[in-house]
This record gives C-alpha cells, structure tokens and sequence, in this order.
C-alpha cells in the first residue's frame, strides 16, 4: 500500500464522516483548542505589547521574546502543564498559549513603534490625548504588523495544537497519536495532512486580512502626480 | 497675542536650547521666526501649544499661561502645521480636516462640512476629498496639513517650516496662498524657517534668531533689509538684500510714459487689443519685457527694465494691455524714492 492508498482509507471510512471522530469535529475540535489559545495570547500579549511600543519602555523584553519562540519545547511544556495542573484543558492551552504570545507582543511593539514619527507629533499637536493617539493613530498603522504577527502565531498554535491528544484530548492530533499507537498508517497520514491543510488554510484567511488592513493608497494606482513634483496647474497659480 | 516672557528650555544633560525670551507675537498678524538650524527656533514654537515645557519662564497666550490648561485642550484651540503635514495615512483626506472638530465633540456630518469647506478654501479640488494622504502631492498634502490646522477655526496657527520639504515651484505657490488666506483670516500666525527669503516674504514681523534662541533683530522685512542691526544679521540676509527688498515695494511707484511711436532705433508693436508684442529694430523682433504697476513689485519693474532690449520696460494693465513705460532711468529714479510703502503681498 502506498500513501494515496492510505489517505483514501482514511478518507473513506465510515467512523471519519459522523461521529465523534468524524474529520469535521475533529477539525472544529482542533479549531476550538487553537482559537481559544489564541484569544488568550492575544488578550495577555497585545496589550502589553501595545503599551511597551507605544512608550519605548521594556523593549528589552521584546529582544529576549523574539528568540524565545522558536526555542520553546511544546511537549515539554505540555508535560509540565500536566504535572502541575491535571489532564484536562488547561495543560493544552498554557503551552499553546505561550507558544503564541511572543510572536503577538513582539509585532505589537513593533508595529507600534514603526508609526511614522511626525503623524504621531501631528496627533499630539493638534489634541489627541495618549490614548487616542495610541488607539486612532498608531494602532492603525501597527495592524498590518500586528495581523502578521497573528498569522504566525496562529499556524504555530494550529500545528503545535496536534499535541492536545497526547493529554487524550481531541482535534486532529487524536488521528495522528492513535495512528501512531495502533500502527494504523492511513489515520496517522491522514490526520497529518489535515492538519497541514488547516495551517494552510489560516494562513492565507490572514493574507487576505493583512491585504485589506494595509493602508489603502499602497494598493491603488495614483491617478494624480506622485508626492513632491511640480503640481504646475494648482501649486504655482 | 502670545507673550514669551524669559522663557527657556534646558535639556536634561545641561544643552540650552533657549537662554531666555522675551517676545511678544501681535494678534492677527504673522511673525515668522527665522535662524540657523540649532538656534531653537522650533522649540520656541512648540512651547506655545507645549509640545515643548519650558524649564523657566512661562508663555502666555490671550494672557493666560499655557501650562494652565490640559495639554489635548490647549492644542486643540491652536492649529499645527508641521513640515511633512503629519497626516493620518489610514484617514481619508476628509476625515484627517475633520479630526479636531471631532475632537472637540462634532458629530460627523458637520465636522465633515466643516472639512469640505476647508478643503475648498485651501484651494484643493473636492474630489480630493475622498483620497488618501499617500495619494496626493507633497504639495496637497502640505494644503491637507494647512486645512486640517484651520478646521476648528483657532485664532493662532502655528506652523513649524511647513513649505520646507517641497520643491520651489511649489512652495512659491503655497506662500503665495498663505498670504491670500491670511488676508483673508487674520489669524495669529507664527511661522518657523530656516529660509530668509521665505521670512521677509511672509512676514508682518521677521525676528532673526542666532543661538540659544537670542533675538539679533526684531523689524519688519523692508527694515530688515535695509538696516540689518548687525553684521551677523546682514550675513545671514546674505547677499543682494537691497536688489532683494526692492521685493517688497510696489511697481506703483515708478512714473510711467506715454506711449512713443518709436524710441531711438526701436519701435513697439502691439495687438490689435492693445498687447505688446514685439520691439523691432531693423525689421527684427525682439521680446518685450512687461511688468503689472497694480500687482507686481519695484524688483519686478527693474528687471523688466533691464531685459529691455530697448532700455524701456513696458507697463500693462491687468489685460495685459501696454498702458505706459519707463525707462531705466526712471526706474532707477523710483529706486532711490525712500519712504514708500511696503508692500508684502507683492512678489
């Protein structure tokens, strides 16, 4: 049997249409576990990281994540979630959770601190308080930033969100672990390629998203004459 | 009116920006503030709407000091206009006139009104309206900065080198619509350049600044000109600065001359409406310089009268009619007249 013979096995077989371990609630199982982690990241990691963009203070804390990231043991983490807060919930999202707040805090910061210097002079001249200034003007200019930073930390959280069946919680991940402990390779390739067509999937919802945040004037075609040259009919009377 | 009264700036590692100004800003008039770059002529605008906090002294505005009121309040009753316009990018062109009106509890439609007539009387297209910042000149974006800064009709404008990063063409076209709109509004205007050209052109009152802020002289720009207070002064008016306060007077004052059927070897032909259109000399056309006695200025008077081939500048009327001459002669003459006027929205 080859691999194509796998994924139709998988594909085909019954107990994957309906059900419990059907392909559509496992996927909304996974969604679920991965959208909840999210949220959370993002709740904990914007705000912060608007903060620390917004007044420069801190932005050591935005050097030592960068790294931090890439080099943080999933499985390790779970296990340790698991010794200290039980099977269940919890152990998944803390780790899934920490996965994704970096990358959130760290495009916050940035994207923050990349606000062209004069529009925020401009705001403070002409009356915007702190706070709307941070809200009406440099969040707006940081959403494009911020949207890549969430796409990131969602396909990371989506791929890394396979580990919730190590703890015997559901989402694509049942496949792949249950594959693997049964020797049942069609499940276990199965379930990998949904979850590569999942993160595929978030990936490009968030391009589309990031494309409709960004500023529109860098996707239209100027139909006057570019900034700076001689507007001869208007500018010199 | 906005006073200085010894106000000073002093950054935290110990350099002086400003020693210590007395100063005060007329109502309704524009003062421009010019100097060299480091003489704390920005510093000294910002602690107006108190982007800048002195470190002694105090600012009043309207007798009332600054440091009194909220920050976002006080700004908000004082129009800013900064060098690269400082416009939202994410903000329609409309919604970035309408912001302090927005500001300052408006509702939408109004504040919007209160946008497109700005925008018309800054003199951008209505279509504009709708575009974003990054889709226009510098140029617009400069008269977006201006519209925007005027929305909440606030009786002082401040405006930090606002024409500084446009080409010359255009920022001769923008000085001029200032002064149009300030003939119009009579707001209280200080304006920061490092241009002295831009200064004597624009200003009721021009003060030259050298470091820390200090004061080399305070006139208006014909006295400026003629009588710097210093040798300092006179090297940053830089050179021609007679040739260049003729500027500044009106063409009025020089005396015109019938019209001649010929002068010397030259004749003038014109139109059948009356427009000049060539001297000749042997046959041969040659251009005839003009200049406009009711709008144009003595330099412009000169400089036509030089070009002359036949060492007669022409005069015409609003039409472009010939109405008259004047020899070089006579040009010179008018040049010598002291005592006229000073005409600053001349070009």
């Amino acid at each position: 049997m080859n691999w194509l013979d796998w994924l139709n096995t998988f594909f085909t077989d019954p107990a994957h249409r309906s059900g419990p371990d059907s392909i559509l609630n496992r996927v909304l199982e996974h969604l679920a576990f991965s959208a909840e982690a999210l949220a959370l990241a993002v709740l904990l990691a914007v705000p912060l990281g608007l903060l620390i963009g917004y007044t420069g203070r801190g932005l050591f804390l935005v050097t030592a994540l960068t790294g931090v990231a890439r080099a943080l043991p999933t499985l390790g983490l779970v296990t340790l979630a698991v010794l200290l807060a039980g099977v269940g919930d919890t152990a998944v999202l803390l780790p899934l959770t920490a996965l994704a707040a970096p990358p959130l805090l760290v495009a916050a910061a940035e994207g923050v601190r990349g606000t062209d210097p004069d529009v925020r002079d401009a705001a403070r001249g002409i009356g915007l308080t702190h706070p709307q200034t941070l809200f009406q003007v440099c969040v707006p200019s940081a959403l494009p930033t911020l949207l890549a930073g969430a796409r990131t930390a969602a396909v990371q959280v989506i791929a890394t969100a396979t580990v919730a069946a190590y703890v015997g919680l559901g989402g694509l991940g049942r496949y792949v672990i249950d594959g693997l402990a049964t020797r049942d390779f069609p499940t276990t390739v199965g379930g990998a390629l949904l979850v590569v067509l999942l993160a595929v999937a978030v990936q490009l919802l968030f391009a589309l998203l990031i494309r409709s945040a960004s500023p529109r004037a860098a996707r239209t075609v100027h139909t006057d004459e570019p900034a700076g040259s001689p507007a001869l009919s208007k500018d010199s009377i | 009116m906005i006073r200085f009264e010894g106000a000073a700036k002093r950054h935290p590692d110990g350099t002086v920006a400003v020693r210590g100004l007395d100063l005060d800003v007329p109502a309704g008039r524009t003062t421009v503030l010019v100097g060299p770059s480091g003489c704390g002529k920005t510093t000294i605008l910002r602690m107006v709407n108190r982007m800048v906090v002195p470190t002694g002294g105090r600012v009043l505005l309207d007798g009332t000091d600054v440091a009194e009121l909220p920050a976002a309040q006080l700004r908000r009753g004082i129009g800013y206009v900064i060098q690269q316009a400082g416009l939202f990018p994410h903000r329609r062109v409309i919604d970035n006139v309408a912001t302090v009106p927005r500001l300052l509890g408006w509702d939408r439609k109004r504040a919007r009104a209160r946008a497109a007539e700005l925008l018309e009387l800054v003199g951008l297209p209505p279509e504009t309206a709708r575009r974003y910042p990054a889709q226009l000149s510098g140029g617009q974006q400069q008269r977006v900065g201006v519209a925007r800064a005027l929305a909440a009709d606030p009786p002082v404008l401040l405006m930090d080198e606002p024409f500084s990063a446009v080409d010359p063409l255009v920022r001769a076209g923008l000085q001029e619509e200032l002064l149009r709109l300030q003939a119009e509004l009579g707001k209280t205007v200080l304006f920061v350049t490092h241009d002295i050209e831009e200064a004597v052109r624009l200003g009721d009152r021009v003060v030259v600044l050298r470091e820390h802020g200090e004061i080399a002289q305070l006139a208006d720009p014909h006295t400026l000109l003629t009588a710097p207070a210093d040798a300092g002064v006179a090297a940053f008016l830089g050179r021609d600065r007679g040739l260049r306060g003729l500027g500044l007077r009106p063409a009025a004052d020089v005396p015109l001359a019938k019209l001649e059927p010929a002068y010397e070897d030259w004749k003038l032909t014109l139109d059948q409406d009356g427009r000049p259109e060539h001297w000749l000399r042997d046959g041969r056309p040659h251009p005839v310089p003009v200049f406009a006695p009711a709008r144009d200025t003595l330099r412009a008077a000169l400089d036509a009268a030089v070009l002359a081939p036949s060492g007669h500048a022409v005069a015409v009327d609003a039409d472009g009619r010939a109405i008259g001459t004047a020899s070089r002669a006579a040009v010179v003459a008018a040049l010598a007249d002291e005592g006229a006027q000073v005409n600053h929205a001349g070009r």
